[in-house]
């Protein structure tokens, strides 16, 4: 099984390469071509740094194998690694959703579903900790601060 | 210099001015309080309100909030032994079997007086230094300006735990490469924006912060759940905050030596409140006598001082190289320089001269901070340690409620939240193989300072590198940027020299 340092390094030796293919294809302005220094250098400059750093990651670690094979893994159960994946999900829906359905709706929604995903089961605790929340904020800013906040544009 | 303590002072001790130092060591010491949440994500919490309010008021609310953390760090290192900050984790090696022999409140006070004493040594120090500091700084040039900020990225990754310096590189790089995203700023080219025009203004250091920092710390709660917080479900006895005659004058040394130790190595690029608290305590622990060193770690009084002390001395050193040459030494003061740089104020030697009242208020505020932590929050720290015991559940979704909501206010672009979420997960996923996150947020933050200085000395030495060695000034922070870089490559020689003689 790969090491997590190993795993680490092999992750950004990729983005890295990727990030250097892209680099030396910044188009260039005409004036540009004959200057020392044009947008395209620095983030060469940074693609190098960046292979030569994950490049020695990946050595130190070959030369480190020999000594110590299993670099712990961190125990995590499955129930947290779903409840978290599901909270990354319950975000997207809420961006996707707050602006159609207006601020009060999505943020009240989003406030419940997660504090149900989190093993709320109480439904008065569901109500309260949330519809108050998106009320008394939406409140604060819209009329107190005078910052727009989305009704919604499916209904207006 | 009067001047400027007068026009601080009348800046700082506005009503509104004095309540957002109230409010910000109040939040923050609620945040720090939290198990797992640092000051980073305090900070960068705030941010969004202190586009509303002038930058004198944003920056004494941050650094309200930015002490407050600190405090509240020590506050559940001693009372539950689950340090929320990294810099407040030697406080956890006498503080916590204080809490446990019952005197939780000595050991409270001890920590409330040694990180007022450590702040506001730290901040008369800041007075003197950073003036002086300011004019000497105002002879640099682009190229020293360059060779300053590689010496703060490198160091802030030679400074990271052992073991983890090729990965903080790493970070760094990923930072600098984040930042060159959008259109270039000195030609008008379109730099890996893959025709979205979303992403033609860059990408937001508060998004990078907000994602890397508050919805990774709170996700990662949820993942990783803090088997320690358990023990907070206990009604905790806190016992009498006074401390005898004896006491003060048994801390006292060591709060005055840890003190200064920790402001210089908290003007030093990279090194901040943690590496301050440890050195504190390895040092107190090797001047103690004999008797006095055996009680290391079983609640000596030292040795809770001596890294309370140090780390609030280190914070306000940190703001040293970041109001004197505008270059952040550690995450946290990276973010405020965000603040700053929103605010259209360029922090550095110009700061003293354009906007006086931002960098006295700030100064002043810090001794109000100290105040207030002292007098208002000590108290209190009964009825905060119960906000431990908040269901996790409504925690971590106001967190992240409140860092989605923070960006949308200020972009108005739900395109912004998507791409936080994409940088939580990733971050997420870095955190997990053990990868520092504040290097990123340095990285990120340097990056477009690093290369409009680059570009400008190029430009004056007509496209010649030499620039970067002709003058001792700039040769010299180069080759110390070297150093720094080479240092972890030569210990991890040795290292290995000795594993392969066994």
């Amino acid at each position: 099984m790969l090491n997590r340092d190993t795993l680490g390094a092999l992750i950004f030796l990729a983005f890295f390469t990727a990030y250097a293919v892209f680099a030396w294809q910044i188009p260039l302005l005409p004036f540009e071509e004959m200057d020392a220094v044009n947008s395209a250098s620095i983030p060469k400059v940074y693609a190098v740094l960046g292979l030569i750093f994950s490049l020695l990651a990946l050595l130190a670690q070959a030369i480190k194998r020999q000594h110590n094979r299993d670099a712990g893994w961190p125990q995590i159960n499955r129930r947290s690694i779903g409840q978290t994946a599901i909270l990354l999900l319950l975000m997207w829906v809420y961006t996707a959703l707050l602006e159609p359905i207006g601020f009060l709706l999505a943020t009240s929604a989003f406030l419940s579903a997660g504090f149900f995903i989190m093993g709320e089961r109480r439904w008065r605790v569901l109500l309260l900790a949330s519809v108050p929340v998106a009320v008394v904020f939406w409140l604060i800013m819209t009329k107190l601060l005078g910052i727009y906040l989305v009704p919604g544009e499916l209904w207006s | 210099m009067l001047d400027g303590i007068l026009l601080g002072l009348s800046t700082a001790l506005q009503w509104q001015n004095l309540l957002y130092v109230i409010a910000g060591c109040f939040v923050g010491t609620f945040i720090g309080m939290l198990p797992g949440l640092g000051p980073i994500t305090a900070i960068a919490l705030m941010i969004p309100i202190t586009y509303s309010i002038d930058p004198s008021s944003g920056m004494i609310l941050m650094a309200g909030v930015y002490y407050g953390a600190i405090f509240g760090g020590s506050t559940s290192s001693i009372l539950i032994n689950a340090p929320g900050v990294a810099g407040t984790v030697a406080s956890s090696f006498d503080g916590y079997p204080l809490a446990k022999q019952g005197m939780a409140g000595k050991a409270l006070a001890i920590a409330a007086w040694a990180s007022f004493t450590g702040g506001t040594i730290g901040a008369l120090l800041l007075m003197l230094a950073a003036p002086t500091l300011a004019k000497v700084s105002l002879s640099f040039q682009s190229a020293d300006y360059v060779a300053l900020m590689c010496l703060g990225l490198t160091a802030i990754a030679a400074f990271s735990n052992k073991g983890t310096f090729l990965k903080a590189m790493m970070m760094t790089v990923f930072g600098l490469t984040l930042s060159t995203v959008g259109i270039d700023p000195s030609s008008g080219t379109e730099r890996f924006t893959f025709g979205n025009t979303d992403l033609l203004d860059g990408i937001s250091f508060l998004l990078i912060a907000m994602s890397t920092f508050a919805l990774a710390e709170a996700l990662s709660n949820v993942l990783k759940p803090e088997v320690k917080q358990a023990n907070s479900e206990q009604p905790m006895q806190i016992g009498s905050i006074r401390l005898s005659k004896a006491e003060v004058k048994e801390i006292s040394p060591a709060v005055g030596r840890s003190s200064i130790l920790g402001f210089i190595i908290g003007v030093l690029p990279g090194a901040g409140a943690t590496i301050a608290s440890f050195m504190a305590y390895a040092a107190e622990r090797n001047l103690a006598p004999k008797a006095l060193q055996e009680k290391f770690g079983k609640g000596a009084l030292r040795g809770l001082a001596a890294p309370e002390s140090a780390n609030n001395a280190a914070c306000t050193g940190s703001f040293v190289p970041l109001l004197t040459l505008g270059i952040p030494g550690s995450g946290t003061t990276a973010i405020m320089l965000g603040a700053l740089i929103a605010y259209g104020i360029q922090p550095g030697p110009m700061l003293m001269q354009d906007n006086p009242d931002v960098f006295w208020a700030v100064i002043i505020s810090m001794y109000l901070g100290n105040i207030v932590l002292l007098i208002l929050n000590l108290p209190l720290i009964p009825y905060l340690a119960r906000v431990l015991i908040m269901p996790k559940a409504i925690l971590t979704m106001m967190i992240l409620f409140f860092s989605l909501i923070g960006v949308y206010l200020v972009s108005f672009n739900t395109f912004d939240l998507f791409m936080m979420i994409g940088f939580a997960l990733v971050a997420l996923v870095l955190r997990l193989l053990a990868f520092p996150m504040a290097p990123l947020l340095l990285g990120f933050i340097l990056g477009d300072m690093i290369e409009s200085n680059f570009r400008r000395a190029m430009m004056t030495s007509d496209g010649s590198l030499s620039i970067f060695w002709d003058k001792p000034l700039t040769l010299g922070i180069m080759l110390l940027a070297i150093v720094v870089l080479a240092m972890p490559l030569l210990s991890f020689l040795r290292l290995r020299k000795a594993a392969l003689k066994q």
